[in-house]
């Protein structure tokens, strides 16, 4: 599964970073780093509320404080 | 430089500057349209059919110089091609040139196994359709008549991943893409470039981050003797970066690593590959994928240096600046932990400078962070030469094999021996540029024209010792293994 996470200034001001960490930290602890491809990528433009993060293509807008739950419904919920 | 494009780099370091202008100045969102018409006044074109396809050109180059695709593409390759700059050059590979003297001999039809040569009235004729783009003939010609019109673009690529639209428009099959960077600079058209993260990097210093370069080692020399790494300190300060450390010193780090590993996997038999460099650790991950195992764990310098910097202060956003496009892959993969947030080439770096008024200027070198083998990894060879040095220093085995492999081709066959079980080396240091990271895409100077300005410099480097200098800087507890 890939997911990407915007690390585009405007992203990473609004915690693209921590989000990133907490992910690793996720995939890790879960030994998942065989079906979970975090990447990063440019700016897309779609920078409304919070980091852009998207998942097999489909887009999704995060907060580092929601970066736990999202990782349990969207990736946990997609394996 | 005497290379094909001169005028081009003008043109593109020209979109740079004017970009990253007006992104200090905050102006970027209002005045991006206007770069067009400030660059091509006009009236009349100057290099294609007219202002407008020229105007439309610059604003695509204004696009990857934000960072985005060109208009109509939203894909995650970092090497992209600008459609509109693409003159989609003939896509017959063999053509049969007036040199053709139509002989008596007609060794091209005969060496042609597949038909395709007929005669015509005034010389020879390839059918497309039926050549098989072998060579033959072009090698049987006794009056060379038979040019090989391979695209620059397909020609400059090692993997393969040059393809063309109906239209004869340059695609990129990104499942192949090694993002080595190769076929911007051989595109005579400047149709092939390369998305940055200038502008973000920009509006981080802007923002008050603490923002910290590192200066990639084939670096020293590129703009001649009198640049040191102290003169781009100064200049990166001047710009806002809080601080600069040389990669060189990454350098140190990876060696040390490896040279563990590399003395552990030879007692076990097992052969293995260098990890520093990022085009070719993309070339095992996407053509031979069952060599992972073979490749070493190490992280790059580039790495290794930005975990350095967040372990003292994990609020640092770390910047790489060097001659590699590959490199800027390397910081989207983020399956690894801690490397460099961005990536910028020397160019980009430069037109920060330029936009603030920055100039690199001449400046006594002071600092001296890496050993002289970690200055040396930018070079093809230097880092068996820095492995070989700390398994000496540890009193470890060096009488070991390395093959090491200057380019990608070089590189695509050590692999292909590898996995054939073939190769007759125990080691494989893989570089994918000709010469090794001084030869890179963004390179300012050739590696020859920097030779003399890079050996003045070096020369005057310490002989510190790799693991010496690893424990006086208190480093030998960074983490080193791509997993941690």
């Amino acid at each position: 599964m890939r997911v990407t996470i915007c690390i585009g200034s405007a992203c990473h001001l609004k915690g693209s970073r921590e989000i990133i960490a907490q992910l690793q930290n996720l995939v890790r602890e879960k030994h998942l780093e065989e079906q979970v491809d975090l990447n990063g990528s440019f700016c897309s433009g779609n920078c409304v509320n919070g980091v852009c993060v998207t998942v097999d293509g489909q887009i999704y807008s995060l907060k580092p404080e929601d970066t736990k739950e999202f990782f349990d419904k969207e990736i946990l919920g997609r394996l | 430089m005497v290379t094909n494009d001169a005028t081009l780099l003008r043109i593109k370091h020209q979109v740079l500057n004017e970009v990253a202008k007006l992104a200090w100045e905050g102006t970027l969102e209002q005045k991006r349209d206007e770069i067009p018409y400030h660059m091509i006044q006009g009236p009349k074109a100057q290099f294609r059919c007219c202002i407008y396809r020229e105007r439309e050109i610059i604003r695509e180059r204004v696009r990857l110089a934000e960072g985005f695709c060109p208009s109509g593409r939203d894909t995650k390759n970092v090497v992209q091609v600008i459609n509109s700059a693409c003159e989609g050059c003939p896509i017959a590979r063999y053509v049969v040139t007036d040199n053709c003297q139509l002989c008596m001999g007609k060794a091209c039809q005969n060496s042609c196994n597949f038909g395709a040569i007929s005669m015509s009235h005034d010389r020879a004729h390839i059918d497309p359709d039926k050549c098989k783009e072998c060579g033959k003939c072009s090698q049987a010609c006794p009056y060379n008549a038979i040019a090989d019109l391979t695209r620059p673009c397909k020609r400059s690529c090692p993997v393969d991943a040059i393809t063309m639209d109906d239209n004869g428009i340059v695609v990129i099959d990104e499942s192949k893409c090694i993002q080595c960077g190769a076929c911007i600079h051989s595109c005579p058209f400047g149709a092939i470039g390369s998305k940055t993260f200038m502008v973000d990097v920009i509006n981080l210093i802007k923002a008050g981050k603490k923002v910290v370069a590192m200066v990639a080692p084939a670096t020293e020399g590129q703009y001649g003797p009198d640049i040191t790494m102290a003169s781009w300190r100064t200049a990166l300060k001047k710009i806002g970066f809080e601080d600069m450390v040389e990669v060189a010193l990454g350098g140190d780090l990876t060696a040390a690593a490896e040279a563990e590993e590399w003395a552990e996997a030879y007692k076990e038999g097992k052969k293995m590959t260098t990890s520093c460099c990022p085009a070719f650790v993309n070339m095992i991950k996407q053509h031979y994928p069952m060599l992972l195992d073979n490749m070493s764990t190490t992280v790059s310098p580039m790495c290794a240096v930005s975990r350095m910097l967040k372990e003292k202060d994990p609020e640092t956003i770390a910047v790489f600046i060097g001659p590699c496009i590959a490199k800027k892959s390397e910081a989207l993969d983020l399956n690894v932990k801690g490397n460099a947030d961005y990536v910028l080439t020397l160019g980009e770096a430069h037109a920060m400078m330029v936009a603030k008024g920055v100039e690199l200027e001449p400046e006594e070198n002071t600092y001296q962070a890496g050993s002289i083998f970690g200055k040396r990894f930018g070079n093809g060879g230097g880092v068996t030469a820095a492995v070989l040095e700390c398994l000496k220093e540890s009193g470890e085995n060096t009488d070991i094999e390395v093959m090491k492999c200057n380019g990608a081709a070089e590189c695509k066959k050590a692999l292909m021996l590898l996995k054939v079980g073939k190769l007759p080396a125990d080691f494989v240091e893989g570089m994918a540029c000709m010469g090794g990271c001084v030869g890179g895409p963004s390179k300012h100077k050739s590696e020859g024209e920097a030779k003399k300005a890079r050996d003045l410099l070096l020369g005057k480097a310490d002989s510190r010792m790799v693991h010496e200098n690893l424990k006086n800087q208190g480093l030998e507890a960074v983490m080193m293994h791509r997993n941690n």
